[in-house]
């Protein structure tokens, strides 16, 4: 009784904190593989974890599900203990695991009603519920064995088999590798409604496209430590690159002009002159998003559409973001 | 609650339908023990003994207690598979226990076990007419071949669970039964006193003196004997070697669950 008073305390006194981590270490031997995470999570919230392989993701989510005992430190998921408490835990959380776990030998509907059942779900509800599922995610057709599914088939299998019993904390790890853009706009749709309806998202992706779009806020995790966090406007802001702005011109026109006037404007932060295939290129280099590109293009830089040959804009990404931070890119 | 909402049928019902959906297994399962009454129907041939009964009606019983003992095997490949597999894992952020996913393993086994002894007694018995003392018999012997059964598959569950691959599983499973098999003296005679810590001689013993040669059911439990491998008597009864066979199930089984909760976990 005391204990279910706790767990309603919990969720009224503290913000709407859903998953709270608190200073969490998981060493196996020599090898530090989560050094010392604390980290809060709102309820509703898409909170995404990014890093390289090896940084510790994999194994912090196999902490907060339950399935690794961390070394010292601890995690509450809705109020309940990681250590302590998995089997309260275990009955609201879904998970998509990275691998793709399904039995080959069942058909897609058998693989979802059998996590159904083991989260208690009748087997009236289990059927209904898989066969919603699967039309939505286009494999309901599909009567064979899920082995001779395609990989893109086999990774939607995978995700609604963490989806069937609604659960409210839901951990993705990498939901879209493999598929096709087609599919992967169809899952990023169903994840922004997953997140409409209140449930939280803890997505670990290497998709930096992804993470911008879908997250709410992110942390970027190297050698099991966070590094960054913030949302990705945040991110990009404090640790990004400048966005860059490259036009080639047709006519030998003198830049000099361009480049004074590009000067004394406050967020254009340099402005470059190279020479690209023998056109003359200007590189211009400035912060801000939209607004700010609209500006520069407006500022009289350009006096003829006719003069330019080429444009290109590079913006701000969240994998300039982990560059700048770890001095490598994410795929290395 | 509806028994088929229960989670260990519903782990029990994915392995059976994971067994029966893989002919090569159902084969190897079904196809070796109907080959080996049939093979050694003609090896030990239908010449009548003194006794009256045949050298294959004396031998059968070792035959049920090898096909049982292939349990071993299966469990062992079964359970290494879906450690490989990653499943374990994954069953692990479900509200399913590993006492489900044990009992589960146990309920699909023993079904296929006792599908794979039916078989043969009906070769055997039906078909190819060999010699039991009543039906009675016939069915505690059934019995007995369940249990040692289930003890085989506690033995698998325990491979399984310190196996890092499949193929590891597979081959210790395979050592493992081969020993048991030929130590126990269940297929060919083996004079010596190592017989009785195998689990099979006790299983295949009190078989063969209740089906085979009509030592008895009911009062004779207690009264009849063990015959050993040299045809001495022993002074354990029917019912004391039912009793090991029990407790060597019993032990398998909760040695299995405590090895099987450590070695799985990460």
């Amino acid at each position: 009784m005391s204990k279910t008073i706790i767990k309603e305390d919990f969720q009224i006194n503290n913000d709407s904190t859903i998953i709270d981590i608190k200073n969490i270490k998981k060493y196996f031997k020599d090898v530090k593989a989560v050094d010392g995470i604390s980290l809060k999570v709102k309820k509703g919230e898409l909170f995404s974890i990014l890093g390289p392989n090896g940084a510790g993701k994999t194994t912090l989510v196999r902490m907060l599900t339950t399935i690794l005992s961390p070394t010292s430190g601890n995690a509450y998921i809705k109020g309940y203990n990681i250590k302590s408490e998995k089997s309260e835990i275990v009955r609201f959380i879904g998970v998509c695991p990275q691998d793709i776990v399904i039995y080959d030998i069942l058909r897609a509907e058998e693989n979802v009603e059998f996590v159904a059942h083991m989260h208690g779900i009748s087997n009236k509800e289990a059927k209904e519920k898989a066969k919603i599922l699967l039309e939505k995610f286009g494999i309901a057709d599909r009567k064979t064995w899920s082995k001779n599914f395609s990989g893109g088939m086999k990774r939607r299998l995978n995700l609604v088999m963490a989806l069937v019993f609604d659960p409210e904390i839901l951990f993705l790890d990498e939901p879209t590798a493999g598929l096709d853009p087609q599919a992967r706009r169809f899952v990023w749709d169903y994840i922004r409604e997953l997140k409409s309806r209140d449930i939280t998202i803890i997505l670990m992706t290497h998709d930096m496209v992804e993470a911008d779009s879908l997250s709410d806020r992110v942390a970027i995790i190297d050698q099991g430590k966070i590094i960054a966090r913030g949302t990705p406007t945040e991110l990009k802001e404090k640790h990004g690159s400048d966005n860059v702005l490259e036009i080639s011109f047709i006519e030998q026109i003198d830049l000099n002009i361009v480049k004074n006037s590009l000067g004394k404007i406050p967020f254009v932060t340099n402005s470059k002159e190279i020479s690209k295939k023998g056109r003359k290129t200007l590189l211009i280099s400035f912060k801000g998003g939209l607004k700010e590109f609209i500006h520069i293009l407006q500022s009289g830089i350009i006096n003829d559409i006719e003069e330019v040959e080429n444009m290109k804009f590079r913006q701000n990404s969240l994998e300039d973001v982990f560059l700048n931070l770890t001095g490598k890119r994410l795929r290395e | 609650m509806k028994l088929q909402d229960n989670k260990a049928i519903q782990i029990a019902i994915k392995n059976f339908k994971d067994k029966i959906r893989n002919w090569q297994y159902v084969f190897f399962a079904l196809g070796l023990p109907i080959m080996f009454t049939i093979m050694f129907y003609f090896i030990l041939g239908t010449e009548e003994l003194p006794s009256g009964k045949t050298s294959f009606d004396y031998g059968f019983p070792g035959m049920i207690i090898y096909a049982t003992a292939i349990g071993t095997m299966n469990a062992a490949i079964m359970f290494a598979g879906e450690k490989s597999s990653g499943m374990l894992i994954r069953l692990d952020t479900m509200p399913a226990g590993r006492k489900d996913i044990f009992l589960g393993a146990l309920i699909s086994e023993s079904i296929f076990l006792s599908l794979q002894i039916i078989i043969m007694f009906v070769i055997g018995y039906a078909i190819l007419g060999l010699y039991f003392e009543s039906p009675l018999a016939l069915l505690f012997g059934f019995l007995i071949a369940v249990l040692f059964g289930i003890s085989s598959v506690g033995l698998g569950i325990i491979i399984a669970s310190m196996s890092k691959t499949v193929d590891i599983a597979n081959a210790f499973s395979l050592l493992i039964f081969m020993a048991l098999i030929f130590l126990s003296g269940s297929m060919m005679p083996f004079d010596s006193p190592i017989v009785y810590f195998t689990p099979p001689f006790w299983a295949k013993q009190v078989f063969l003196q209740i089906v085979v040669m009509g030592h008895g059911l009911g009062d004779n439990l207690y009264s009849s004997s063990l015959i050993d491998y040299s045809a001495e008597i022993i002074p354990i009864s029917l019912l004391g070697g039912l009793l090991i066979v029990l407790a060597y199930t019993i032990v398998f089984i909760i040695i299995g669950i405590i090895i099987f909760q450590k070695k799985t976990k990460f």
